[in-house]
C-alpha cells in the first residue's frame, strides 16, 4: 500500500500545480460482499487501498460490475464496507456529508421542484438565507448554461440540461469532493462530449477533488489527473496511472496530441490483455 | 380557442348523463311498477328535499362524519404508508394485519363496532376511517417505496436527516401515487357513510333515503340516490381538480423544449 504522508509539504502534486497537495480520501483496504443469495456471496470489492490528494482530478475506470459505484458509494458513506475503511480528511467515513457531494448517472432530480428549486435545496438545507441562496443558485445555473430556465421541471428537460441541474444542485452547497458515477454514461455522445468540456472549465476554475466513475477509457484520460484502472471479480485496483497532460485541456488540441493519445491505446491494450487473462481462467 | 376535441371531451359525461337518464325514463314508463318512479318524476322531487331544512341538515351532518373519517384516515394513513414503504422492519409488522382488514367489508364489522361504542357518531367514522385507511395506505406505501435511492441518498448528502427525508423528499415524491390512493378513498368514504347510516340508523343521508324506502315513497328514494351520486361526482371533481394542481409537475403532460444539451 502506498503512503502518502500526512504533511502537505512532503508531497507535490506531479504535474499541473506547484501547489502543494494533501491526502483528502484515504480508502485502506476496503472489501465489499454482497450476499447474492442463501448461500452465494459476491466479493465485489477486494482489498482496495487507494489516496486521493487534495485538489485532483480521479478517474476510476473498468468494466461494467468491476466495483466502481459500490467504492463510490462507500467515499459517499451511502454504502458501508464489508471491510476496511474510508477516511476524509483522516476522519472515519461513517455516513453521507455536504462535505461529498455526489452526481449519479439516474440524475436524481427532485421532480417536484423547478431547476432553481432543485439547485437552492442544498443551501437552504444548509441555513443560507433565501434571498442568497437564491441569487448563487442563479449563478450557478447560468453557470452551467442553463440560463432562462430556472422556472423549468426537470419533466421538462433532456437528459443533458438534467445532469447540468444536478451538477449545479451538487456544486451549490459546496462540498469538497465531487464523487460523479458515470454522470454521462446516459447521454448520447454529443451531449457527452459538450458536458465533458463544460465539466473541464468548471473545474479548471477551483479544482475540487473530484472522483469520477467511467467506463470510458478516452473520457477518463481526457479528464483526470489520475486514473485508477480496475479489474473485475473481484473488483481490484489494478493500475494506477498519472496523466501527465498539461491543463487547460481544450478537446481540439488534446485529441491530437500524441501523448494522449498513447495514453488511450496504452489503457486500452492493459484491459483488453486483462480481458484475455479473464478468458483463460 | 377550445378546440372540437376539448368540447366533445367535456360534452361526453354530460351525454352519458342524458343517456342514462333517457334509459331510465323509457324502463320505468315501459315496466309501470309503483316501486320504479320514472326519471322526470325522481328529478322533480329533488328540490323538495333540497328544500327541506331537516333534509338539508341530515345531508351536512353526512358530508360531516365523511370529511371526519376521511380526514383523520388520511392523516393516518400517509405517514403510515410512508414509513412502511421505507422500513422493511415497520411494513412487515403492519403487512399482516392489514391482510387481514382488506377483504372484510368495513359494514360489516359495523354490529361489532356498535357494540363498543353505540350508534352515534363515533362508530360511522370509524367505519368510515377504515374504509379510507387501506387504499391510502396501499398507495402511499407503493409510491413511499419506488422513491428512487438515489434521490434519497442526494438529501442525505446535503445534510438531511432521516425524519426530514421522510417528510421532505419521500413525501413529495410519492404524492401522486398518495393522491391517487386518496382519490379512491374518497369515493370509499362516500360508500361507506351511506352503509353506516343505512345500519345505524338515526341520520344524515342514508337514512332519508332508507327511511323513505320503509314508507314507500319511491320517487324521494330515487332523487337521494341522484343526490347521493351528484355529491360524489362534485367531491371527486373538486379532489382532482386540486390533485391536478399538486402533482402538475409528474404530468406528462408539459411540451417539451427545443432540444438542448
Ligand atoms: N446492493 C447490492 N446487492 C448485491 N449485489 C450488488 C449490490 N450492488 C452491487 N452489487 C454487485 O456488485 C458488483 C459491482 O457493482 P457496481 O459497483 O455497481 O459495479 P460498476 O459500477 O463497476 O458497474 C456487481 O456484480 C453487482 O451486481
Ligand atoms: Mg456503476
Amino acid at each position: 500500500m502506498k503512503v502518502v504522508p500526512s504533511r502537505s509539504s512532503d508531497w507535490v502534486r506531479p504535474v499541473t500545480s506547484q501547489k502543494p497537495a494533501s491526502a483528502i480520501i484515504e480508502i485502506d483496504r476496503v472489501s465489499q460482499v454482497f450476499q447474492t443469495s442463501a448461500r452465494n456471496d459476491h466479493l465485489a470489492l477486494s482489498d482496495i487501498s487507494l489516496t486521493i490528494e487534495e485538489g485532483a482530478f480521479v478517474s476510476i475506470l473498468g468494466p461494467s460490475g468491476c466495483g466502481k459505484s459500490t467504492l463510490l458509494y462507500i467515499v459517499g458513506g451511502f454504502v458501508s464496507p464489508t471491510s476496511g475503511a474510508a477516511k476524509m480528511k483522516g476522519q472515519a467515513i461513517t455516513g453521507p456529508g455536504p462535505d461529498r457531494g455526489p452526481v449519479f448517472q439516474e440524475f436524481a432530480l427532485f421532480p417536484w421542484k423547478t431547476v432553481l428549486g432543485n439547485v437552492m435545496y442544498g443551501p437552504r438545507q444548509q441555513g443560507v438565507s433565501a434571498t442568497e441562496a437564491d441569487a448563487q443558485s442563479r449563478a450557478l445555473i447560468e453557470m452551467v448554461g442553463l440560463k432562462g430556465y430556472e422556472n423549468f421541471y426537470p419533466k421538462e428537460l433532456s437528459g443533458g440540461m438534467k445532469q447540468r441541474v444536478a451538477l449545479a444542485r451538487t456544486l451549490a452547497y459546496h462540498p469538497e469532493v465531487l464523487l460523479m458515477d458515470e454522470p454521462f454514461g446516459a447521454l448520447d455522445a454529443h451531449t457527452r462530449t459538450r458536458l465533458q468540456n463544460d465539466l473541464l472549465n468548471i473545474w479548471e476554475r477551483d479544482r475540487k477533488t473530484v472522483l469520477f466513475v467511467t467506463h470510458s477509457v478516452d473520457e477518463a484520460v481526457f479528464l483526470s489527473d489520475k486514473v485508477v484502472m480496475m479489474s473485475k471479480s473481484p473488483g481490484r485496483i489494478r493500475e494506477v496511472i498519472d496523466i501527465d497532460l498539461p491543463r487547460p485541456r481544450r478537446r481540439n488540441e488534446l485529441l491530437l496530441d500524441p501523448r494522449y493519445q498513447k495514453y488511450v491505446v496504452d489503457i486500452e491494450r492493459m484491459f483488453d490483455e486483462s480481458d484475455h487473462a479473464g478468458s483463460l481462467l | 380557442m377550445i378546440s372540437p376535441a376539448a368540447v366533445a371531451r367535456r360534452a361526453a359525461p354530460v351525454l352519458a348523463c342524458i343517456g342514462l337518464l333517457a334509459a331510465w325514463q323509457v324502463a320505468s314508463l315501459g315496466l309501470k311498477n309503483d316501486s320504479f318512479p320514472t326519471a322526470l318524476e325522481a328529478i322533480r322531487a329533488v328540490p323538495d328535499i333540497l328544500g327541506d331544512k331537516e333534509s338539508l341538515i341530515n345531508i351536512l351532518a353526512s358530508l360531516r362524519r365523511m370529511a371526519i373519517g376521511f380526514g383523520i384516515a388520511v392523516l393516518v394513513s400517509i405517514p403510515l404508508g410512508l414509513l412502511m414503504g421505507r422500513s422493511r422492519a415497520v411494513a412487515s409488522f403492519f403487512n399482516p394485519l392489514l391482510m387481514v382488514i382488506y377483504p372484510v367489508p368495513k359494514a360489516a364489522l359495523m354490529p361489532i363496532i356498535m357494540l363498543w361504542l353505540g350508534v352515534g357518531e363515533a362508530t360511522k367514522i370509524l367505519v368510515i376511517f377504515l374504509g379510507v385507511s387501506l387504499p391510502v395506505i396501499y398507495h402511499s406505501f407503493e409510491g413511499a417505496k419506488a422513491v428512487e435511492e438515489k434521490m434519497l441518498w442526494s438529501g442525505a448528502a446535503m445534510g438531511l436527516s432521516a425524519l426530514q427525508r421522510l417528510v421532505r423528499i419521500v413525501l413529495p415524491a410519492a404524492l401522486p401515487e398518495i393522491l391517487t390512493g386518496c382519490r379512491t378513498g374518497l369515493v370509499l368514504a362516500l360508500i361507506t357513510m351511506i352503509t353506516s347510516e343505512m345500519i345505524a340508523r338515526q341520520s344524515g343521508a342514508g337514512n332519508i333515503l332508507f327511511n323513505a324506502l320503509d314508507m314507500g315513497q319511491y320517487d324521494t328514494v330515487y332523487a337521494m340516490i341522484i343526490v347521493v351520486g351528484a355529491m360524489g361526482i362534485c367531491l371527486d371533481a373538486v379532489f382532482e381538480r386540486v390533485r391536478a394542481g399538486l402533482v402538475r409537475w409528474s404530468e406528462p403532460q408539459f411540451d417539451m423544449p427545443l432540444s438542448f444539451s
